[in-house]
C-alpha cells in the first residue's frame, strides 16, 4: 500500500481571465471541497497515508478540519512562498517520499510547477477551471478513486498510465522553463497580469496539443489538426493576419478570429527557432518570461513530460479486477430467475 | 496587455520613486519626533497606488485609507501641501487641521485619506453614484486593505456598487497583515478576490508588487467601468516595509518574509525589466531618482517654514455653514 500526494493552488482560478473573459471562479472553498471529496474516496478504498502541499490559504489545512478519516494524511513541512516553487518543491518531496501518484487540483501552470518535481510519478490532474487543456474536469471524488486503486495496488500504475509530452523553452542557449501544452511569444513587453486573451497580440506558437474541444491555443492548433497528449507530434504555429483565418475559442467566452500565416507538424525532438525582439514567452496560456531584442527563443518537443493517469481506464480497470465488488451473500431461499 | 508610452513608463517610476523617497523621508522625520499625530507608510505597496492610477484622470475620484500617502501621490496631489499637513502647518492639504490620515485633495479627485478602517467604500459608492447620476464617466478607484474587506462597510459598499453597476473598482491592497493579524487568520475565504462571484462582480488576484500586473488589470476594470458595465474587485498582494504605524515593533512577522519580498522589491523591479528591455536608460532613472529626493527636502524646507494655523482658524472648514 503506497501514499498518494495531493497539490492543490490556491492561486488557479482567479486571473484577469474572469475581468477580460467569462472564465469560470473556481474559490478556495471549492478546492477544500475538492480535496475532501479526494481524501474520502482514498479512505474508501483503504489507503493508509496521504501527503498534502502547505500552501498560503491553507487548502489542506482547513480540508481536513473536522474530517474524520481512517487514513494518516499530513501536511507536509516545507517553506511556503505562494507561488509556483511550492507546488515543484512538494512534487519533489512527494517523489522521493515514494507516493504512488500526485493528485493535482488546479490549472496548467500548476501542472507545469508540478511535473517539474514529479520525475517518474504520474499524475491526477484535477481542472479548477474552464481554461484548462492538461488538467481534466473531474469530480474530486472519481480522482481519488482512481489514486486508490494505483496506491492500493489494486490496478498496475504502468497499464493505465501514459506520458505526456513536454515543451522545452531555451534562452539564449540556456533551458529556462518547460510547458505541457503550448509556448507562445506575444508582442506584449511585460509578463504583466499573465493571461493571453488578445490573439492579435501573437506571434508564434508551439503546441504539445491541438484539440477541437479544448479553450486556448490547443483550440486554434484544432482548427487545424488534432494531436491528442499521447500523439508524438507537435504543431508549429505561425500567427497574423493576411493569412487563413479560423474561428477559435481564445478564452472562456471569447470566440474569435484568429489569423494563421504558417503551420507545420513537428516531430518529438525537434527544436524550433522562434523570432527574436522584445516579447513576453507564454507557457501554458501564462506569460511567464519577458526576453530582450538581443535574446534567442527556441523551443524543443519532447516525450519526456510527466506520465498521467488515465481515470476512466484505471477505474475500469479496477472493475474488472473487482476492486469495488464487496461481500456477496446469495439470497435465503430457491433463487428466481428472470 | 496595452502598449506603455514611453511617458507613461517615466512617470510610472516618477510616481513611484516619490512616493518611497516621502515614506521614507517621513519615517526619519517621525523617528525625530518632527511629525505630530500618528504615521502609517506606504512603502513597498507603490505599484498598486500608481498602476491603478495611471489610468486616471482628475475627473475621476479616489478613495484612500489611513495610508493613504502613496495613494495622495499617485493622484496627483502636492507633496509641498502633504508634507506641510504632516507637520500640522498652514499651508497643508486640510490647513494642517487633518494630518495624514485625512489628506483630501477635491480638485485632484482625492476624496480623502481616511481614519476609519473600511471608511472609503461607501464614499467610493457616493462618488460613482454621483457620476451614473450626472452621465460624466468619471470613475472611482476604492483602495482599501486587506483588514477593512472584513468590515461591514466595504461589504455593503461592494453589494451596493454591484446593484447599482456604479463606476467603481475597488482594489484591496493585500498587505498581509491587518494591523499584526495576518489575512489568513481574518478571512475565511482566504482569497479576498474570491468573493468577487458573492458580489456578481469579477473578482481577480493580482501581483502588487508588479506594477506592470496591477498597471494591466486596473486598465481593464476601469475601462469596463467606464462602459458602464459596473465594478470590480482587485485583489493586489503586496508587503509593506514598515510597521503598521511608525513605531510598531514588527513582532509579528520573520525577516526571511521581509526578505522575500524586499527581493520583489516594486521599483527595484521595474528599473531592472526597463533597462533590460532598453525601454528607459539608467540616466533617466537616475535623474528621476535625484529629483525625487531633491522634491521631498524642498517639501520639507516648505512645511518647517511655513506657518501653524491660527488659534482663531481651529473651527474653521470644521462644520459646514447653512445660510
Amino acid at each position: 500500500m503506497s501514499a498518494v500526494g495531493i497539490i492543490a493552488n490556491p492561486a488557479s482560478g482567479k486571473d484577469i481571465r474572469r475581468l477580460v473573459a467569462q472564465a469560470s471562479v473556481f474559490d478556495n472553498n471549492e478546492k477544500v471541497n475538492i480535496i475532501r471529496r479526494t481524501l474520502r474516496a482514498l479512505d474508501a478504498l483503504g489507503v493508509r497515508r496521504v501527503l498534502i502541499m502547505p500552501d498560503t490559504a491553507g487548502l489542506g489545512l482547513r480540508a481536513l478540519d473536522g474530517l474524520r478519516l481512517s487514513l494518516d494524511a499530513r501536511i507536509i513541512e516545507m517553506p511556503v512562498y505562494g507561488d509556483a516553487r511550492d507546488s515543484t518543491r512538494a512534487a519533489r518531496i512527494m517523489a522521493e517520499a515514494g507516493v504512488a501518484c500526485i493528485v493535482t487540483v488546479g490549472g496548467d501552470g500548476t501542472n507545469r510547477a508540478a511535473a517539474r518535481g514529479a520525475g517518474d510519478v504520474p499524475l491526477i490532474p484535477v481542472s479548477t477551471g474552464t481554461n484548462n487543456v492538461f488538467p481534466v474536469m473531474v469530480e474530486g471524488t472519481v480522482a481519488g478513486l482512481a489514486a486508490g486503486v494505483i496506491a492500493a495496488g489494486l490496478v498496475p500504475a504502468d497499464a493505465v498510465t501514459y506520458r505526456t509530452k513536454r515543451l522545452e523553452l531555451y534562452v539564449d542557449g540556456e533551458l529556462i522553463d518547460v510547458a505541457l501544452v503550448d509556448i507562445a511569444t506575444s508582442r506584449d513587453l511585460f509578463v504583466g497580469s499573465r493571461a493571453l486573451w488578445d490573439p492579435g497580440r501573437l506571434r508564434e506558437a508551439v503546441l504539445a496539443q491541438a484539440r477541437p474541444g479544448t479553450v486556448g491555443l490547443a483550440a486554434v492548433g484544432g482548427c487545424l489538426t488534432t494531436l491528442s497528449p499521447r500523439n508524438t507530434h507537435g504543431l508549429y504555429l505561425r500567427l497574423g493576419a493576411g493569412g487563413r483565418q479560423v474561428l477559435a475559442p481564445i478564452a472562456p467566452g471569447l470566440v474569435v478570429p484568429v489569423g494563421i500565416l504558417e503551420h507545420r507538424l513537428l516531430e518529438a525532438g525537434e527544436e524550433v527557432h522562434l523570432d527574436p525582439g522584445n516579447c513576453t514567452v507564454a507557457l501554458d496560456g501564462e506569460r511567464e518570461v519577458e526576453v530582450g531584442l538581443q535574446q534567442t527563443v527556441a523551443v524543443r518537443l519532447t516525450t519526456a513530460g510527466p506520465r498521467v493517469v488515465d481515470i476512466e481506464a484505471a477505474l475500469a480497470e479496477a472493475t474488472r479486477r473487482g476492486a469495488f465488488d464487496l461481500a456477496w451473500e446469495a439470497p435465503d431461499g430457491p433463487s428466481g430467475g428472470c | 496587455m496595452a502598449e506603455i508610452s514611453r511617458d507613461t513608463l517615466l512617470w510610472i517610476y516618477e510616481r513611484m520613486r516619490l512616493i518611497r523617497c516621502f515614506e521614507d523621508k517621513v519615517a526619519e522625520l517621525f523617528a525625530q519626533g518632527l511629525l505630530p499625530g500618528f504615521v502609517h507608510l506606504y512603502a513597498g505597496e507603490e505599484a498598486i497606488a500608481v498602476g491603478v492610477c495611471a489610468h486616471l484622470t482628475d475627473r475621476d475620484y479616489i478613495t484612500s485609507t489611513h495610508r493613504g500617502h502613496g495613494h495622495c501621490i499617485a493622484k496627483g496631489v502636492d507633496i509641498n501641501a502633504m508634507m506641510a499637513e504632516l507637520f500640522g502647518k498652514a499651508t497643508g492639504a486640510c490647513k494642517g487641521k487633518g494630518g495624514s490620515m485625512h489628506i483630501a485633495d477635491v480638485s485632484k479627485g482625492m476624496l480623502g485619506a481616511n481614519g476609519i478602517v473600511g471608511g472609503g467604500g461607501p464614499l467610493a459608492c457616493g462618488s460613482g453614484l454621483t457620476a451614473k447620476v450626472t452621465g460624466s464617466d468619471s470613475v472611482t478607484a476604492c483602495f482599501f486593505g486587506d483588514g477593512a474587506a472584513e468590515q461591514g462597510t466595504m461589504h455593503e459598499a461592494m453589494n451596493l456598487a454591484a446593484i447599482w453597476k456604479l463606476p467603481v473598482i475597488f482594489v484591496c491592497e493585500n498587505n498581509l497583515y491587518a494591523e499584526s493579524t495576518p489575512w489568513f487568520y481574518h478571512c475565511a475565504a482566504r482569497d479576498i478576490a474570491d468573493r468577487g462571484v458573492a458580489y456578481n462582480m469579477p473578482g481577480i488576484l493580482v501581483d502588487g508588487t508588479d506594477v506592470f500586473a496591477v498597471y494591466e488589470a486596473a486598465g481593464e476594470a476601469i475601462a469596463r467601468a467606464r462602459r458602464g458595465e459596473g465594478p470590480t474587485l482587485i485583489e493586489a498582494r503586496a508587503f509593506r516595509y514598515y510597521g503598521h504605524f511608525q513605531g510598531d515593533p514588527l513582532t509579528y512577522r520573520t525577516p526571511e518574509e521581509e526578505e522575500e519580498y524586499r527581493r520583489r522589491d516594486p521599483l527595484d523591479q521595474f528599473r531592472r525589466r526597463v533597462l533590460e528591455r532598453n525601454l528607459l536608460t539608467a540616466d533617466e532613472l537616475d535623474a528621476i531618482d535625484a529629483r525625487a529626493r531633491e522634491a521631498v527636502e524642498a517639501a520639507v524646507r516648505f512645511a518647517q517654514a511655513s506657518p501653524y494655523p491660527a488659534p482663531e482658524e481651529c473651527l474653521t472648514d470644521v462644520y459646514v455653514k447653512y445660510p
